[in-house]
C-alpha cells in the first residue's frame, strides 16, 4: 500500500463514515471501495482484541430473494470475506443454512443443528443479534397475517418476536422498507395489506412494527435490489459501533430512514450518468438500442437519490443507465412512484405518487427538480 | 404411521411445506406439498403500460429474473406484432443474457441449495460402517459440500471447498450479466422488438474472459474430463448407450486407481460431477461399477405410476441460425432447446399449449375449476381460519394451483428439457433406470440432468458470444405503440427451473387488461387436482425411504434426509409459484388471481 493510500486509510479509519459529508465519502469510496473500508475495519478489529462475534438473524418474508442475491454479488470483499472480517455469524438465513423445520407428529424434532425452528427460537431467546428483514410482511387477510405462514406461525408474529430482542434492525430492499412491489397500487392491495418493517410507502406510522406496537428504530436499505455495499457497509458500521443506535440515527438517516451517505438528499443518479454528456447536448433516444440520453424513454435518474452512478454495480462494472432507463427503485413507494416506466416524467408527482407539493418541498433536491425542468425545456426546444 | 413434516423447507427460493405419512419401514405412503405464501401483487400491471411488465415481473423471482423478463418480452413481442422481426443479434444477446443466468442458477442450486444435504451427519454414520473407504467418501462429501455456519455434534464444520469456490463464480456470472444488463439482479435491458442496449466489441471480449474464468472453476472443481471431450462424448455422442458407456468407462478408470488407496480427491481425478455420478446411484455405482456403497439417490424421488406423469418443455433459447424473428408459439424445432412432451413411459409428443388447464380443487381459492390459464379465475380465501395446512389430503392445503397437461401432472426443469431434446447421456441414464426397475426420473437423474444441461448451455454460450453475435448488427426494431390496442401476446420460455409462460392482453387504449403467468414451481410443487391426482413432488415422495441410503441404519424420523433431497431436487421456486401476476376477472373486486 502506498504511503498516500495508507494515510487516507488512517484518515478514513478515524472517521465515522456514515457521518461524512457526501463529497468526502464519495471521493473516498469512489477511489477505494468497500474493500479498503473493511480493511480499515479489520485493523480496528485486530487492535480491539476483545471484538466479539456478531450474530445476524436474517428473515425472509414475501420476497423474491433478489436482495440476498445482490448481497452474494458483493465484491472486494466478497460476502464470505466480509463475514469473516467483521466476525459475523450469519446465525439464521433461510436460503443459506443447513437447517429446515422438522416436525414429527406435530412436535419439533432433532436439534438446532438440523432444525431451523429450534435454531430460530433459541436465537431469539438469547437475544443480542442484528435483525435483517428481507421481503414484505402481509398483515392480511383481516389483520391475521396468514398470507404468509411459516412453521404454523404468521410471519408477522415471527418478525415481532425477532424485533423485540434485536440490538438493531435493518430492513433490506424495497419490500422490507415500505412494502415494495407487494404494496403497489392494485385492486387487491387492501386485502393483502402488505407492510414494510417500519414504513408503508412514505408513511412511517404504518409499518408492521407499529401494527405490533413495537417501538424500535429501523434502518432502511432501499433499492430493488439494494447495492451490496449499501448493505455491507451499513452492517459494518453498526457492528463496529461507528453509529450508536438510536442516538446517531437522526443525523445519518433521511426522512425515510435511509443512510444519507448512500442515498444523498442533494445528489441523484442523473448527476453522474454515463449518458449525461448527451443530455447536456440535447441528444435523446426515442427508440431502444441507441447511446443517447434516455429521458424521453422514461429514465427516472433525475429523481433517484442514490450513488449508483458513482459506485456502479456488480464489482463496479456498470450501472442501470449505462444500459437502459433508471426506474428510481431506491425511492419510497416504488414502483408506483415511477410508473409508467417508459414515459417521460416531466417533473410531476413521479417521486411520491400523488402529492406534487410535498415532493417539491421535501423530497427532491433542488438540483433534481432543476434537471427535470431543464430536460423538459430542451425537449420543447426552449 | 408417523407424520413427518418439513416446514419450512429451507434452501429453496420462497416458502414451502412438505407433509408426509411414513410407515414403520421408513417408506412414505402419502405426501402433501403446500406453498405457504400469497403475495398478491397480481393486479399491479392492470390498466398500466404493458412495457412495464418486462421490468416488474423480474420481482417475481430474484434468482431467475432474466427468465421472467424474457418470457414477458416474448409476450410483448407478440403483443406489439414484432416477434417475427426481432433482429438476429437481439435474439443472440437475449440468449447470452439467459444462458449466463441459467448457468449461475444451476450452479447456485447444485452447490449452495442442494449440495449441503450431502454433508448431513446421517451419511457420516452410514459410511462409517464401511471403515476406511466409507470414511474417505464422507471426508469428500463434508469437505466439499458443507454450508456456512454448520455444526455437527457441537463441532463447527468449515464450509466445503466446492461450496466456497462456487460463490465467487456465481458472482462472476452475475457480473457478466451486468455488462449487458446494467446490473444484476434487476437488469434494465429487456424490451419488446429487440434489446435496450447494444453490446460493444469490448463487452463481448469481457464476457468471453469471464466465461474462461468460470470454465477454469469448472475444470478445477466440477468436471475433470476435459470439457471438449465431455461434450463430444456425451452431448454429441451418436447414441444414448455410447454416452453412458463413455461416462461409465471414465469412472471405472478412476475407481481402478482410487479403491486401493481410498483417495477420492480432486487431485485423484474426482471432480464433483465424477464423484456424484459414481457414488450417487446404486445402479451406476454398485451394479455397473461394483463400488462397495452408494448414496442410492436413484431409488428416491421417482414416480411409481408412469401414466400419471409427463415431462414438459416449452422450448428455450432462440435459434440464431434461423436469422431475424421467431415463432411465439414455439413449435417443435423453433428453439435451441426444443419444446416437447415426454410421457412417463418416455414416449415423445409435440407440445400443444391448448391442453393446459389448472385445478384449484385443493388450493385456497373459491372460483371455478379446471379452466385453461388464459380464461382462469382466482378468488382466494379471505377468511384467515380457512388458511390451514394440516387437514389432510382431502382438504385445501396450498396457495399453488395444480396445472395439468391433458389432465396429467408434468415435471418441468432440466430433466424434462434433456429428455425433450433426446440428450444422449440423460436419455441413456433414464432408459437404463427404466429398464432396470427404477423410475427413469429420480433424485439422481434430476441432478445429473441439471449438471449436464449446464455443460451444454456453457458450450452453446461460447458459440453465441464468439460466433453468432455481430456487434455491427441491428439490436431493435422500432415499436409502434398503437399496435398494443386490443391485442394479446403469449411468451413461452424456459427458466432454469422449467417451463415458464406469460400471457398478456390489452384494452382499446393499449393498457393491460389481463396478465398471467404459469411458472415451473406451479407445475412441480402442485397439490392434488380435482381428480385427486397428486402433483409431481407429491408423487415422487410416495414410495421413497426417508432416511439416508435406503434406511441403511434404520428409520430416523427426526432426520429425514430423503425428503430434503427429493424436495430440493426440483430446485423449487415458491416465489415464482405463488407470486405470479394474473389479471383476469378485472371487474370482480375480490378475485385475486395467482397460479
Amino acid at each position: 500500500m502506498s504511503t498516500g493510500i495508507k494515510n487516507l486509510v488512517q484518515t478514513l479509519d478515524s472517521v465515522d463514515f456514515l457521518k461524512m459529508d457526501r463529497r468526502t465519502f464519495m471521493k473516498a469510496v469512489g477511489f477505494l471501495g468497500a474493500s479498503t473500508f473493511l480493511s480499515s475495519f479489520q485493523t480496528e478489529i485486530v487492535n480491539a482484541l476483545e471484538f466479539a462475534e456478531t450474530k445476524i438473524v436474517w428473515l425472509h418474508g414475501s420476497e423474491c430473494t433478489g436482495c440476498s442475491e445482490s448481497l452474494l454479488n458483493a465484491a472486494n470483499p466478497d460476502i464470505l470475506q466480509a463475514l469473516t472480517k467483521l466476525n459475523v455469524n450469519l446465525a439464521y438465513h433461510e436460503t443459506l443454512l443447513a437447517q429446515q423445520g422438522i416436525w414429527v407428529d406435530n412436535k419439533l424434532a432433532n436439534t438446532s443443528e438440523l432444525n431451523s425452528e429450534i435454531l430460530l427460537d433459541d436465537l431469539i431467546k438469547e437475544g443480542n443479534y442484528i435483525l435483517v428483514v428481507e421481503g414484505a410482511i402481509p398483515n392480511g387477510p383481516n389483520g391475521s397475517g396468514r398470507y404468509l405462514v411459516l412453521g404454523n406461525k404468521p410471519f408477522k408474529d415471527i418478525v415481532g418476536e425477532a424485533a423485540k430482542n434485536a440490538n438493531a434492525i435493518l430492513a433490506v430492499g424495497a419490500c422490507a422498507c415500505w412494502g415494495g412491489i407487494t404494496s403497489a397500487k392494485s385492486a387487491v392491495v387492501q386485502e393483502t395489506d402488505y407492510r414494510g418493517t417500519a414504513f408503508l410507502k412514505t408513511d412511517a406510522s404504518k409499518g408492521i412494527l407499529s401494527e405490533l406496537n413495537i417501538d424500535k428504530p429501523v434502518i432502511n436499505i432501499a433499492g430493488c435490489p439494494p447495492h451490496p455495499d449499501w448493505i455491507l457497509l451499513t452492517l459494518g458500521a453498526v457492528i463496529l459501533g461507528k453509529i450508536r443506535i438510536p442516538d446517531d440515527l437522526p443525523d445519518i438517516l433521511d426522512q425515510y430512514h435511509r443512510p444519507k451517505v448512500f442515498y444523498p438528499p442533494d445528489h441523484v443518479v442523473h448527476d453522474n450518468c454515463p449518458r449525461r454528456g448527451y443530455y447536456d447536448q440535447g441528444l435523446f433516444e426515442d427508440q431502444a438500442g441507441g447511446p443517447y440520453c434516455l429521458w424521453k424513454l422514461g429514465c427516472k435518474a433525475p429523481y433517484a437519490h442514490g450513488d449508483c452512478a458513482i459506485r456502479k454495480w456488480n464489482n463496479s462494472l456498470s450501472v442501470c443507465t449505462q444500459a437502459g432507463p433508471c426506474s428510481a427503485c431506491v425511492e419510497p413507494g416504488w414502483p408506483d412512484s415511477s410508473r409508467p416506466l417508459y414515459v417521460e416524467s416531466e417533473g410531476k408527482g413521479v417521486l411520491l405518487g400523488e402529492n406534487v407539493g410535498t415532493i417539491a418541498k421535501v423530497a427532491v433536491g433542488a438540483a433534481a427538480v432543476a434537471a427535470g425542468v431543464h430536460a423538459v425545456r430542451r425537449m420543447k426546444g426552449e | 404411521m408417523v407424520n413427518v413434516t418439513i416446514d419450512p423447507l429451507t434452501r429453496i427460493e420462497g416458502h414451502q411445506r412438505v407433509s408426509t405419512e411414513v410407515g414403520a419401514d421408513g417408506v412414505i405412503t402419502d405426501a402433501q406439498s403446500s406453498s405457504l405464501m400469497f403475495r398478491g401483487f397480481e393486479r399491479i400491471l392492470q390498466n398500466q403500460d404493458p412495457r412495464d411488465a418486462a421490468i416488474l415481473v423480474q420481482r417475481i423471482c430474484g434468482v431467475c429474473p432474466i427468465s421472467h423478463c424474457l418470457a414477458a418480452t416474448n409476450a410483448l413481442d407478440n403483443l406489439y406484432g414484432v416477434a417475427e422481426h426481432v433482429p438476429k443479434d437481439a435474439l443472440v444477446t437475449r440468449n447470452i443474457f439467459q444462458a449466463l443466468n441459467t448457468i449461475a442458477s444451476h450452479a447456485t442450486h447444485i452447490y449452495v441449495l442442494w449440495g449441503p444435504d450431502l454433508a448431513n451427519p446421517a451419511y457420516r454414520n452410514v459410511l462409517a460402517t464401511l471403515k476406511d473407504t466409507g470414511n474417505a467418501i464422507w471426508k469428500e462429501m463434508v469437505g466439499r459440500f458443507a454450508p456456512i455456519s454448520y455444526k455437527i455434534d457441537g463441532i463447527p464444520i468449515p464450509a466445503g471447498t466446492s461450496y466456497l469456490a462456487a460463490i465467487p463464480e456465481k458472482k462472476r456470472l452475475q457480473e457478466a450479466i451486468a455488462i449487458i444488463g446494467g446490473r444484476m439482479p434487476g437488469p434494465v435491458t429487456p424490451y419488446p422488438g429487440g434489446y435496450f442496449y447494444k453490446p460493444t466489441v469490448a463487452d463481448v471480449v469481457k464476457i468471453s474472459s469471464y466465461y474462461l474464468q468460470v470454465m477454469d472453476f469448472v475444470s478445477k472443481y466440477t468436471l475433470q474430463v476435459p470439457f471438449d471431450a465431455w461434450i463430444a462424448n456425451t452431448y454429441k455422442a451418436s447414441s444414448p448407450k455410447k454416452a453412458v458407456n463413455f461416462v461409465v468407462e471414465h469412472l471405472q478408470g478412476l475407481i481402478n486407481k482410487s479403491l486401493s488407496t481410498n483417495d477420492f480427491s480432486r487431485e485423484a481425478g474426482w471432480g464433483d460431477v465424477e464423484f456424484y455420478a459414481a457414488f450417487g446411484s446404486q445402479l451406476v455405482g454398485e451394479t455397473l461399477l461394483h463400488l462397495p456403497a452408494s448414496l442410492k439417490h436413484d431409488s428416491i424421488g421417482g414416480y411409481s405410476d408412469p401414466s400419471k406423469i409427463n415431462f414438459l418443455s416449452y422450448g428455450g433459447f432462440y435459434k440464431p441460425e434461423n436469422g431475424d424473428g421467431y415463432n411465439p408459439s414455439s413449435p417443435a424445432g423453433d428453439r435451441f432447446l426444443t419444446s416437447g412432451i415426454v410421457t412417463g413411459k418416455l414416449e415423445h409428443k409435440d407440445f400443444d399449449p391448448s391442453k393446459v388447464t389448472e385445478s384449484i380443487a385443493h388450493s385456497f381459492y373459491e372460483n371455478n375449476d379446471n379452466l385453461p390459464p388464459a380464461k382462469g379465475e382466482t378468488v382466494p380465501f379471505t377468511d384467515p381460519g380457512k388458511i390451514v395446512y394440516d387437514q389432510g389430503p382431502n382438504s385445501r392445503y396450498s396457495w399453488d394451483k395444480a396445472p395439468r397437461y391433458d389432465g396429467i401432472p408434468c415435471e418441468v426443469g432440466p430433466l424434462a428439457r434433456m429428455l425433450a431434446i433426446k440428450e444422449p447421456l440423460v436419455t441413456g441414464l433414464a432408459l437404463a433406470f427404466h429398464e432396470n426397475g427404477y423410475s427413469a426420473a429420480n433424485v439422481y437423474t434430476r441432478m445429473m440432468a441439471r449438471m449436464q444441461e449446464t455443460t451444454i448451455i456453457a458450450n452453446e454460450l461460447l458459440k453465441w458470444v464468439t460466433v453468432d453475435f455481430d456487434p455491427k448488427g441491428k439490436i431493435a426494431v422500432p415499436l409502434d405503440l398503437s399496435k398494443a390496442n386490443d391485442s394479446h401476446g403469449m411468451g413461452l420460455w424456459e427458466a432454469p427451473r422449467g417451463a415458464l409462460g406469460h400471457w398478456v392482453s390489452t384494452d382499446s387504449k393499449g393498457k393491460v387488461g389481463t396478465y398471467q403467468c404459469i411458472v415451473p414451481g406451479t407445475w412441480n410443487m402442485s397439490p392434488r387436482d380435482s381428480a385427486g391426482i397428486p402433483g409431481p413432488l407429491e408423487q415422487s415422495l410416495v414410495g421413497s425411504k426417508i432416511s439416508a441410503v435406503g434406511n441403511a441404519l434404520g428409520v430416523d424420523y427426526s432426520n429425514p434426509v430423503g425428503i430434503f433431497h427429493i424436495g430440493r431436487s426440483y430446485d423449487p421456486c415458491i416465489s415464482c409459484a405463488v407470486h405470479t401476476i394474473d389479471l383476469t376477472g378485472k371487474n370482480a373486486p375480490r378475485a385475486l388471481r395467482i397460479l
